[in-house]
Parts: structure tokens; C-alpha cells; sequence
């Protein structure tokens, strides 16, 4: 094992133990403040018993659907856009703008145009991660080295071929990281929409309103927990794999 | 071979080529003429600044101009793969792929899909620059000279009508420079390719060119001459430091 992943663990050993120091001092109430082991169980419940999984599934289903169509979307419209200056300045003005509405915000006019249902959850996922995106498009085919292009068209490339063979491989750590940045306000985006409507079927946002309203603090504390896990996963177990595999072995990261 | 025309038509026919920056107008290229035929050796040498590099640009269709620049009779409108280009940046290779597949990427661009057959070529010229045993690397594992033999390779592979040359080496050390142009030399006179040479290095262009050509700094021809050296050329043979001298004082004057 090595030093890094180390520390890390013992790290995250301190903060149980601290927390369950807190716990015996008995400064607040149980109701408040849980134990760790009550947390624990909470959250094999969760898995056992209250279907967690199912609902975290659902909620990545949706999450997965709305970043693709999101990223999707930010490509064409950053293309699209890219025609001329002047569209390009348009475009700009438009992701400033809509990057600064909270999807919370959006809430309100996705339930009466979209309804309580799937359709208004990817909608609010789509928000949260097609601006940054198309900021890390426009501003990562900027920075594409002029030699590269030069190259590409040397060789005969142009239009789609050129972007294909040349930009986008040349930008792939921008674009990753926009869709870095985009999954994890997507990510929040969802929770929050489904805390206030839930969709057509339960999701992990649902499960934590309905553990408050049965005044379950330790399951509160399990979903958060569990909420948690799925970003470590998601970071350690593929974007990291995927960076691995690319910009890192291909030298454009030090 | 020199002025002569032995074939009839030259392969790149360039008349009264002129070109000028706006903003401040500055001129580049003052109406620049020259032909240039099949497996010509030109270098041409300049101080820095004298549109050598534009003029190079220009031939390979990365700049707008006026005048006429023809390769076999045909006028050039854009970049195009019967102009490769080599440039003096070592990052012209593509970071994402691996030697062999930066290679491999660009003649499948140019029609030959069949991936064996790309490999084999790629595979071939490679082993022409000696680096067959790096053809799985990526390029931020190579030297600076290991990634221009590469694009040398990756120019060859192509095999354009013309291999267009800014200063390849200008950015590596001297030893690695000499060993460079020999290299070139051996490869250029294996393949009979035809090559335009962009340098400052009065050296290299005496050592590399079957034609030397000066440029002057208001973007002007000086001099084109024939090169009487026989080769191999070191600064020991015999005519060489004549040469080197007047070459100098060509440089020196300027204009």
C-alpha cells in the first residue's frame, strides 16, 4: 500500500473516531447526533431492507441520461456556434448567463412545463452540466497548439475530420474535465430536484426527505454516507482509470 | 539538377510571389521567383526575419499571397499532402498516439485504409530513421531528435511531391544536428526526394543543398547559385570555408 492511499485512510479513521468521541460526550441528543455504529446499521437497513440500491440505481440512470444528452447538446451547440465570431460572442453571453442559475432555481419552471417526472429530472440534470460543459469545449479548442492544426491540415484534414483527428483528442483534458466539473453539479442537481419531486420512480434525493420525515437521523447520515461513496467510486474507480489511460500516458499532464 | 531544366517543367514553379503583413504593413516577400526541380537538394538561408519562414508557409498553403506558386503546373489554394511539411517544433508529433500510430494515422488520412499495409510502410521508414524499436513509445518518451526523425519518417511515408523543411534542427545540439544532416543526406539520396530547406546555419545549408539560395531582409532573393562541393561535405573539403565566407558576408550585408 502506498503512503498516499495511507494517509488517506487514516485520515478517515481520525474522523470516525472523532465523531464517535462527540457522540460519548454526550453534548447533544441521540436524535441529533448518531452514533457510528447506528449510522452503520442505518445504512446496511438501507441496503437490506429500505431498497436504497434500487433508488441510488434509479438515480444514476437518470444522471447517466442527462450528462450524455447534456454533453451531447454542448458539443453541437458549441459547434454550431463556433461558425462565426460574432455567433461565437452569443454563445459566450448565453453559457454566462445560464451557468449562474442554480438548478434549484429551475425547479419551479421544470415541474409546469415538464410535470413530476423523469422528463423534469433530466432536464435539471441537463442544466447542471451543459454550461460548464460548453465552457470546456469553447475555451479547450482554443488552446489546441497551432502546430497540431497545422499538421492535421498538412496531412489533408478538415471540417469534421480536423476536429475528430485533431481538436478533440488535443483538448481531452479540458473537455474531461468540464465533464468532471458537469457530472458533479449534475450529481447535485439531481438530489436536489428529487427532494422536492422525486420522478417516476423513487431516487436517492426521495430517500433522504422520507428518512426526515420519519425523524431518522442515522438514516439521513447513512444516505449522505452513501451519497459520498458513489462520488469516491465514480472519481477513483473511472476518472481516474480513464486519465490514466490518456492525457497521463500520453505526457500532457506532469 | 541546378537552373537547368532537364525534364522539361519544374515540379514547384513560384513567379512573383509577394506577400505583406497589415497591421503594421510590413512586406515579407518582394515578387521572389524560382523553380525548383525533381530531387533538388535547396536550402535557403536568411537572417531571421527576412520571410523565409513565410516563404515556406506559403508553399504549403497554410498563408494567403500574391503571385503564383505551381506544384507540377497546378497553382496552390490550401495545405495538401504532396507538400509535407517538417517543422522545427518538436511537438509536431500527435502526444495521443504512439510513434508507429502517428505514422500509421496519417496515411490512412491519405487512402490507404488497409491497416497492414499502413503498418508495413510505416514499419519501413521507421527502420529507414532507425527507430524501429520505438514504434510502440508515445512522443514525450523521445529526445528531440528521435521525435524529428520521426517526422521526417512520418513525411517520407507520404511520400509527397516535395518535402517542405523550417529549420528541423535547429533547436537540437550541434552534435545531434550533425548527425541529423547526414542522416538526412543518406535518406534524401535513397528515396530521391525532392526537398526545400528553411535554415539560418550557413553550415548546414552548405553541407545539406544541391542549390543555395540567400534571402535578404526586405524579403528578396540575393543570390541562388548551385552548389560546386562534392559530397560528403565537411568544413574540410576543399572550396568550403570560400564558400562559408562569402555566404557569411551575403548574411552580414543584409539587404
Amino acid at each position: 500500500m502506498n503512503k498516499k492511499l495511507l494517509s488517506q485512510l487514516a485520515f478517515i479513521i481520525a474522523a470516525l473516531l472523532l465523531w464517535q468521541l462527540l457522540y460519548n460526550m454526550k453534548i447533544w441528543p441521540k436524535m441529533l447526533f448518531p452514533s457510528i455504529p447506528t449510522i452503520g446499521k442505518a445504512i446496511v437497513e438501507a441496503f437490506t431492507k429500505r431498497g436504497l440500491p434500487a433508488m441510488a440505481l434509479h438515480s444514476l440512470k437518470l444522471l447517466v441520461s442527462g450528462l450524455c444528452i447534456g454533453v451531447f447538446l454542448a458539443f453541437i451547440l458549441s459547434s454550431l456556434f463556433s461558425i462565426n465570431e460574432n455567433m461565437a460572442a452569443v454563445y459566450n453571453m448565453i453559457v454566462c448567463m445560464f451557468d449562474l442559475i442554480p438548478g434549484i432555481a429551475l425547479i419551479p419552471v421544470a415541474i409546469l412545463w415538464l410535470g413530476i417526472g423523469d422528463e423534469a429530472i433530466i432536464f435539471m440534470v441537463i442544466h447542471s452540466c451543459i454550461w460548464p460543459m460548453s465552457r470546456s469545449i469553447i475555451d479547450g479548442f482554443k488552446a489546441v497548439p497551432k502546430i497540431y492544426v497545422e499538421v492535421g491540415r498538412n496531412f489533408g484534414l478538415n471540417g469534421i475530420g480536423l476536429i475528430s483527428g485533431v481538436y478533440l483528442p488535443a483538448s481531452f483534458e479540458r473537455l474531461f474535465s468540464g465533464i468532471k466539473l458537469g457530472w458533479a453539479r449534475a450529481w447535485r442537481g439531481l438530489i436536489s430536484a428529487e427532494m422536492v419531486f422525486g420522478g417516476s420512480a423513487l431516487g436517492i434525493g426521495y430517500y433522504i426527505t422520507d428518512r426526515r420525515t420519519n425523524l431518522d437521523i442515522a438514516g439521513i447520515f447513512a444516505t449522505i454516507v452513501v451519497i459520498v461513496l458513489i462520488g469516491l467510486i465514480v472519481e477513483y474507480g473511472i476518472f481516474r482509470i480513464i486519465e490514466k489511460n490518456t492525457v497521463a500516458k500520453w505526457g500532457m499532464v506532469h | 539538377m541546378g537552373d537547368g531544366p532537364l525534364n522539361g517543367r519544374p515540379l514547384l514553379h513560384i513567379d512573383a510571389l509577394y506577400k505583406e503583413y497589415d497591421n503594421p504593413a510590413t512586406l515579407v516577400l518582394d515578387k521572389i521567383g524560382f523553380d525548383l526541380f525533381a530531387e533538388d537538394f535547396l536550402c535557403i538561408l536568411g537572417p531571421s526575419g527576412c520571410g523565409k519562414s513565410t516563404l515556406i508557409r506559403c508553399i504549403a498553403g497554410f498563408e494567403r499571397y500574391e503571385g503564383t506558386i505551381e506544384i507540377d503546373g497546378k497553382g496552390v489554394t490550401g495545405p495538401g499532402s504532396d507538400r509535407i511539411m517538417v517543422f522545427q517544433e518538436f511537438n509536431q508529433l500527435f502526444p495521443w498516439k504512439t510513434v508507429i500510430k502517428n505514422i500509421m494515422y496519417a496515411l490512412k488520412i491519405n487512402g490507404i485504409k488497409d491497416r497492414e499495409e499502413a503498418r508495413g510502410r510505416a514499419e519501413l521508414y521507421l527502420e529507414k530513421v532507425g527507430l524501429i524499436d520505438y514504434r510502440d513509445y508515445y512522443p514525450h518518451q523521445l529526445s528531440g531528435g528521435m521525435k524529428q526523425r520521426v517526422a521526417i519518417a512520418r513525411a517520407m511515408a507520404l511520400k509527397p511531391r516535395i518535402v517542405l523543411m523550417d529549420e528541423p534542427f535547429a533547436a537540437l545540439d550541434a552534435m545531434s544536428r550533425n548527425q541529423m544532416q547526414d542522416e538526412l543526406l543518406r535518406i534524401k539520396e535513397g528515396e530521391g526526394m525532392t526537398v526545400l530547406f528553411i535554415t539560418h546555419n550557413i553550415q548546414e545549408a552548405i553541407s545539406l543543398g544541391n542549390r543555395i539560395m540567400v534571402m535578404g531582409r526586405k524579403g528578396n532573393i540575393r543570390e541562388s547559385m548551385d552548389n560546386p562541393l562534392k559530397k560528403p561535405i565537411t568544413p574540410a573539403s576543399e572550396g568550403y570555408s570560400e564558400m562559408w565566407r562569402h555566404l557569411n558576408q551575403m548574411l552580414r550585408d543584409g539587404s
